[in-house]
């Protein structure tokens, strides 16, 4: 936001409002994820109910960010800066409301793993899940302190991701190679992984968001890429 | 293509500068809108490129305004075929104490531009019409222009600004006593008359500048701080003096 503040306060009350709503919904989105992440590694479901539970809380904030947005593009018809402010919001919670149910469905998988994983999954699992969560603890930090280089920072970084992701399913291929019984927590897990994945899209999206609010330009050329993925379940 | 060049233009009402080293381009079939605060110099600007500010005793003005490579500050200029080709609607409607119709047909008439009561009648109900006036008032077209609303006589202005079919048209806040139909219907206007017409507005309404006009510029203080196109300056301009005036943000 600029310096000086608006001549109608109310106004800048909106703004400001607006602002600290895409904060608290990043913080539900963390806690979501790590949450998430904790039940797979401490086989923990209280975690994993929570997360299902808690999905609800991001929704609305999906929601009442995006009546928030409309009301100001109605009644104020923001300019420049204040623009950028209000189309961005929108777009990033958009984005935050997507990790949201990512990372319920997670959750929703981990509740019907097995008690026991191999420790090498888990480690794999985990590597991709930490990036991920530095990522977007990060772009919510660029996006409070109105950061464009640590946006791009993020931006770069998601080639990171998708090799972790990678390696990360081949291990599971491996998993499921080894006996027809790991053939259901197997493909949970290949899920999980490529929806851990996704959530560094998303954090991306969002990365690229911070760029445009702060600058007023488009990140330029195609999204850093990692090596092509073995098998992602999509084509 | 430039049509009107502003060189190094100071302006002064006695010993009290309003323009301060004014350099801006305007470039032809383009409209471009002047915003900035109230006292800024956006009308005087306005007055400078038709020769305006001349009719003013204590207003002086120095520097150049090159219009078809041709600077009209010179002594040579004709200032009465500068003003047929640069038309201009002022911040408060000015009809002339007569008809309707006269104001309409008074600038044609001059210039010669109808051959018969025909031809004139064709001109004073395409002007209303493109000013968005003519059904309101084509039935008492020879009452007194004076006896109109506020907003129409706004409208006539325009009507008869347009009628002498002007290289260039300065509007000072056209529509500010305006309705929203009339004010869309001057809109509209404006993006058709950009096609054969240059056209220079001031406004204050921040979003009609930002619909209406290719480029803008923002003066302060009797200073042109920025202009540019008015993507740019509405969407991510490059001053904050800039994004705080258009953001609300002034003190
Ligand atoms: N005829 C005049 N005699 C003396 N000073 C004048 C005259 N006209 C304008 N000024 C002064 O010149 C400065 C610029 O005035 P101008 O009318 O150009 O501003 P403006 O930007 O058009 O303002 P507004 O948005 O209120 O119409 C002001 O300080 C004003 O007081
Ligand atoms: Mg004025």
């Amino acid at each position: 936001m600029s310096e000086a503040p608006h001549t109608v306060k109310s106004y800048e009350e909106e703004l400001k409002n607006l602002n600290s709503n895409i904060i608290k919904m990043g913080g539900f989105c963390e806690e979501a994820l790590g949450k998430a992440i904790q039940a797979i590694t401490t086989r923990n479901s209280d975690h994993a109910e929570s997360v299902i539970k808690d999905d609800e809380k991001i929704d609305k904030f999906e929601t009442l960010i995006e009546q928030q947005v409309v009301n100001l593009i109605a009644l104020r018809q923001p300019m420049a800066i204040d623009l950028r402010e209000t189309v961005t919001a929108l777009k990033i919670s958009s984005d935050l409301e997507r990790i949201g149910d990512l990372a319920k469905n997670i959750s929703k998988r981990t509740l019907l793993l097995n008690e026991y994983l191999p420790k090498n999954l888990v480690d794999a699992l985990v590597r991709v899940s930490s990036n991920v969560q530095k990522q977007l603890k990060s772009i919510l930090d660029a996006y409070l302190d109105r950061s464009s280089s640590m946006a791009m920072n993020v931006w770069e970084s998601d080639e990171k991701i998708d090799d972790l992701t990678n390696l990360c399913m081949q291990e599971v291929i491996k998993y499921l190679k080894e006996n027809e019984k790991n053939l259901d927590d197997g493909t949970h897990l290949l899920f999980v992984t490529k929806n851990i994945e996704r959530i560094g899209d998303h954090t991306t999206n969002v990365a690229e968001q911070v760029y445009y609010l702060v600058t007023g330009e488009y990140l330029e050329g195609d999204r850093p890429k990692g090596t092509e993925p073995i098998v992602t379940g999509e084509k | 293509m430039i049509k009107i060049s502003a060189k190094n233009v100071d302006v002064f009402y006695g010993k009290k500068q309003a323009l301060f080293n004014i350099n801006l381009d305007i470039e032809e079939n383009q409209v471009t809108a002047l915003i900035g605060p109230s006292g800024c110099g956006k009308s005087t600007f306005l007055r400078c490129l038709n020769r305006m500010n001349d009719v003013i005793d204590i207003c002086k003005v120095q520097g150049e305004i090159v219009i078809n490579d041709f600077n009209i500050n010179d002594k040579g200029c004709d200032v009465v075929r500068l003003r047929e080709k640069i038309g201009m609607v002022f911040q408060k409607p000015n009809p002339f104490p007569k008809t309707l119709y006269e104001n309409i047909s008074y600038g044609p008439t001059i210039h010669g531009m109808a051959q018969s009561k025909q031809e004139m009648d064709e001109i004073v109900e395409t002007s209303l019409k493109k000013a968005a006036l003519w059904e309101e008032v084509k039935d008492r077209l020879h009452e007194p222009g004076t006896g109109l609303s506020g907003g129409q006589q706004q409208r006539l202005c325009i009507a008869r600004a347009i009628s002498v079919q002007p290289e260039v048209i300065l509007m000072d806040e056209p529509c500010s006593a305006l309705d929203p139909i009339a004010t869309a219907q001057i809109e509209e206007l404006i993006d058709e008359l950009k096609k054969e017409h240059t056209i220079i507005i001031v406004t204050h309404s921040m979003a009609q500048a930002a619909r209406v006009s290719q480029r803008t510029g923002f003066f302060h203080l009797g200073e042109l701080i920025e202009h540019g196109s008015t993507d740019k300056i509405f969407k991510n301009p490059d001053n904050t003096k800039t994004q705080d005036y258009i953001t609300g943000r002034f003190g």
